[in-house]
């Protein structure tokens, strides 16, 4: 092959890059305008009157009511709180909570990274854990397959709270070993992030481990195994490949089972985050936080999926070449 | 070959998974190193407290919360403190006078006390807080309930303060005492970020200083160095024993138990019944209970639409249950039975007279739904009046419920169902759902307690004709009378009659209600702490001023 032919490969390489990122860009604006427009019309639709929220168990008098619709800007129709809703939007103006009594923006910033962090690590533990459990236990049928395959089972049936709750009572409780709660750096972060990932693990190790089987067995793998490759390179090198592509696909949902397990997490182990501001907001129908949490994990999921697209072509050039 | 190559594998991972465990381990040794240390000796040390609740509010003026209230007199003090028998006790007020007519009220005021930010605690900031509470759009609750009778306040002398009234209130100085009228800084009042949320820069005068507020996870105060004006009835004088404290969020109760059992915390606030036991038999642990002011927990029936318009039904439904079984099967005993619309917790107003006159009496509740024309059954064993079953439903609002309340309702749902054929349906939903239930009156039962300090304020919201939470729908000149004069005056003998007057009517005569328990606060605390204490009349935590740790 020339050097010639090889930069134009190059060049044609990135160009097939191009076209699919811009779709996944314009697509992924659409799904968070539409995610704004749905939050807005389930609050709107969702029985109980705001007013009635924001009197709560106080007094309920005509003067008390024309307050707080004055004080909230509730007398615009529905309509127009939406426009006005979409265009602070657009100015980055995420409102300001009718319970917490600060402004969204601030409150979201403050609880953001501790969720991350934890979401982070709940991955890292995920993917390591489900890495090193399929490698070890693919494409062999012993006792410890069959161990590992129900250990994975159990664990994605056991909920995060229960799992967390013992994590804590071996761990922190008894041996002591880890904080029961708080941000204290990543020592806190070890019993959350496994409670969380472990979930994860089990879902993708089960994949990942079907797909290496299902590789070893194709005929690309005798080759190899006939040109005298250890079995060690031909899974990670070879096999491994194949059978990322389903575990990528599994990405999207792995953002909402984090994101939806953090809530629970979060409240177990006493951690600042998203999730408990989630489900406060949600309780108390603090209309403006939750249009903003339904936007963060519009984000999360749009940004998730479009890593997850262009990880396919990153993985398997036969689709950048297809396009 | 093959057999070869995975062995050479297996060793590969083994070392891997070594690896893991021996990072794993290291971090356990670092979390070890990090575990709170209870430092003890001259500068009081530091103490960490777990509650249940996170506040919605730094800013006392806007407190609303009874879970939330052990914190707001670390960082802020009242006017005036109550005593074990509910009197009124100075505290940054030194001396009141009430004019004849009880429309005027003299504040006479300490003078040596200041803010954390510096600034001078006097008459005028006392009239600054009052103004700012019943300013448009700040407390709406406060200023159209509380401070309904407020007319104005004026300063007559530096540190003396004239407040009139439109009408006399016998609840004017316990809602100086309560939580709600904690004093605030005139500097906060006017500059801070966002007022109505407080924090770090909403300041007061207590005893501690709110230097640290991480959402989710903790707040953290330090000792206010200068403090030496506790209430009457405190324990010691000058600053607080502690150097600094730290409250903890974990919502889930297991969790605080076990942190505390496993010395991570030496506090917790709010033990579950199931709990009880494992703290009662851990020799170094201590638990303390006391009942909450306000009324009792209770089912409220509605009168306004069948079946409970028929005073027999409601009857009926009482004397199906056997309270001290199904309190003792949710609660494990741990719970105290209520038998009025005003708990235990407040024996000034309390009347025994309705104990042991009503309930378990199942045969008395078939006779009396008989009479009522209840006295058919379906198939599944329910009563059936015109093909309607006997069906009552309660409606309330997740966030709201707490002690295991869910679970209450579902042994009294088994226990009405067994005795007496009647259909409870127990509906937990969002506060929106409840509220719209509540507006359009679908619902046959109203569960509620309040946690007032003054139990007259929680019968005010409850009973009289279009109250805010008049869930039963009762109307009646005769009890609203009995409530206007009982709030009207101070003489606490006069209120007591009239309040007995209220229990009898609505308890015993028109069977409103079916009491259950009186709620109450639990604390356990590990050894070397002392100095827990609960408020006199609210029952709820003290602030954390008189807690001492260490030797």
């Amino acid at each position: 092959m020339s050097p010639l032919t090889l930069t134009r490969r190059r060049g044609l390489a990135a160009a097939g890059w191009l076209g699919p990122a811009a779709r996944r860009l314009g697509a992924g604006v659409a799904v968070l305008w539409a995610a704004a427009t749905a939050a807005y019309l389930a609050l709107m639709l969702a029985p109980g009157d705001t007013i009635d929220v924001l009197i709560g168990d106080g007094l309920d008098t005509p003067e008390r009511r024309a307050q707080i619709i004055a004080e909230w800007g509730l007398d615009r129709s529905p309509l127009q709180q939406y426009g006005d809703y979409l265009l602070r939007l657009l100015q980055g103006d995420l409102g300001h909570s009718y319970v917490l009594q600060r402004g969204v923006g601030e409150i979201l910033a403050s609880q953001i990274w501790p969720t991350v962090q934890l979401a982070l690590t709940a991955a890292t533990f995920g993917v390591l854990l489900a890495l090193v459990l399929a490698l070890a236990t693919a494409g062999r049928r012993s006792w410890l397959g069959g161990l590992v395959g129900l250990s994975e089972l159990a664990v994605v049936s056991v909920p995060p709270f229960l799992v967390g709750i013992l994590l804590l009572a071996v761990f922190s409780f008894t041996l002591g070993w880890f904080p029961v709660s708080g941000d204290r750096g990543f020592v806190s972060l070890v019993l959350p992030g496994l409670a969380l990932g472990l979930q994860i693990a089990g879902v993708l190790g089960q994949v990942l481990r079907e797909g290496l089987e299902r590789a070893l067995e194709e005929p690309f793998a005798v080759t190899a195994r006939s040109r005298g490759i250890t079995e060690w390179r031909l899974v990670a090198g070879h096999a491994l490949r194949h059978a990322l592509l389903p575990a990528v696909t599994l990405t999207g949902w792995f953002t909402g089972a984090l994101l939806g397990g953090a809530i629970i997490v979060e409240a177990v182990f006493g951690r600042p985050g998203l999730g408990q501001v989630t489900v406060g907001a949600v309780n108390s129908k603090d209309l403006p936080l939750v249009m903003a949490i339904v936007l963060i994990s519009a984000l999360a999921y749009v940004t998730a999926s479009t890593i997850v697209d262009l990880a396919y072509l990153a993985i398997d050039p036969r689709l950048r070449r297809s396009r | 070959m093959n057999r070869q190559v995975s062995k050479e594998k297996t060793v590969k991972l083994r070392w891997g998974a070594l690896t893991l465990a021996g990072v794993l381990a290291l971090a356990a040794c670092g979390a070890e190193s990090e575990a709170p240390t209870v430092a003890a000796g001259g500068d009081g040390g530091s103490l960490v407290w777990a509650v249940e609740t996170q506040p919605i509010t730094f800013n006392p003026h806007q407190w609303g919360q009874n879970k939330a209230r052990l914190l707001v007199h670390n960082q802020f003090d009242a006017l005036i403190a109550r005593g074990g028998n509910g009197d009124f006790l100075p505290w940054l007020a030194t001396s009141w006078q009430v004019s004849k007519d009880g429309l005027t009220y003299t504040f006479e005021l300490r003078d040596d006390v200041t803010f954390h930010d510096g600034e001078r605690f006097d008459a005028a900031s006392v009239k600054a807080n009052l103004d700012q509470l019943v300013s448009p759009g700040y407390n709406a609750a406060v200023s159209a309930i509380q401070l309904r009778n407020f007319d104005h306040a004026e300063v007559s002398a530096p540190y003396t303060l004239k407040v009139t009234l439109k009408a006399p209130d016998g609840l004017f100085l316990d809602f100086l005492s309560s939580p709600l009228a904690g004093q605030v800084s005139p500097k906060s009042l006017k500059n801070a970020k966002d007022l109505k949320a407080g924090g770090v820069d909403v300041v007061g005068t207590g005893p501690f200083i709110l230097d640290r507020f991480t959402p989710g996870q903790e707040v953290h105060y330090r000792r206010n160095p200068n403090y030496d004006w506790p209430p009457a009835g405190a324990a010691h004088q000058g600053p607080a024993h502690l150097a600094e404290v730290t409250y903890r969020f974990l919502p889930e109760a297991a969790v605080r138990v076990g942190a505390l059992t496993s010395g991570q915390v030496q506090v917790i606030e709010g033990v579950p019944a199931t709990e009880i036991g494992l703290i009662k038999g851990d020799p170094e642990l201590t638990l303390e209970t006391s009942l909450n002011s306000g009324s009792a927990f209770s089912y409220y029936f509605n009168v306004s639409r069948p079946p409970f318009d028929d005073k027999r039904v409601r009857e009926a439904f009482r004397d199906a249950v056997d309270v001290d079984a199904v309190l003792d099967s949710v609660y494990q005993g741990a719970a105290k039975r209520a038998w009025s619309v005003i708990g235990q917790g407040s024996p000034q107003f309390y009347d025994p007279s309705p104990e042991n006159t009503f309930g378990n009496d199942p045969a008395r509740a078939n006779r009396l739904l008989d009479e009522a024309g209840w006295n058919e059954r379906d198939p599944e064993g329910y009563r059936v009046k015109d093909g309607r079953r006997l069906t009552v439903r309660t409606i309330s609002a997740a966030p709201f419920v707490r002690d295991r309340r869910d679970i209450l309702a579902q042994a009294v749902q088994a226990a009405v169902k067994q005795s007496a054929g009647i259909d409870f349906q127990v509906k937990l939903v969002d506060q929106g759902t409840a509220q719209q239930a509540a507006d359009e009156n679908e619902y046959e039962i109203f569960e509620n307690s309040r946690g007032d300090t003054d139990a007259g304020a929680a019968l005010n919201l409850i009973l009289p004709k279009g109250a805010a939470i008049n869930r039963t729908r009762f109307e009646s000149a005769e009890l609203d009378r009995l409530l206007t004069d009982a709030s009207a005056t101070s003489d606490l003998a006069e209120r007591k009659k009239l309040y007995a007057k209220v229990q009898k009517t609505v308890v015993t005569d028109e069977a409103l209600l079916l009491p259950l328990y009186v709620p109450a606060d639990q604390i356990a605390y590990g050894a070397g702490v002392t100095g827990i204490t609960f408020e006199p009349v609210s029952g709820t935590p003290n602030s954390a001023y008189d807690v001492r740790i260490g030797t």
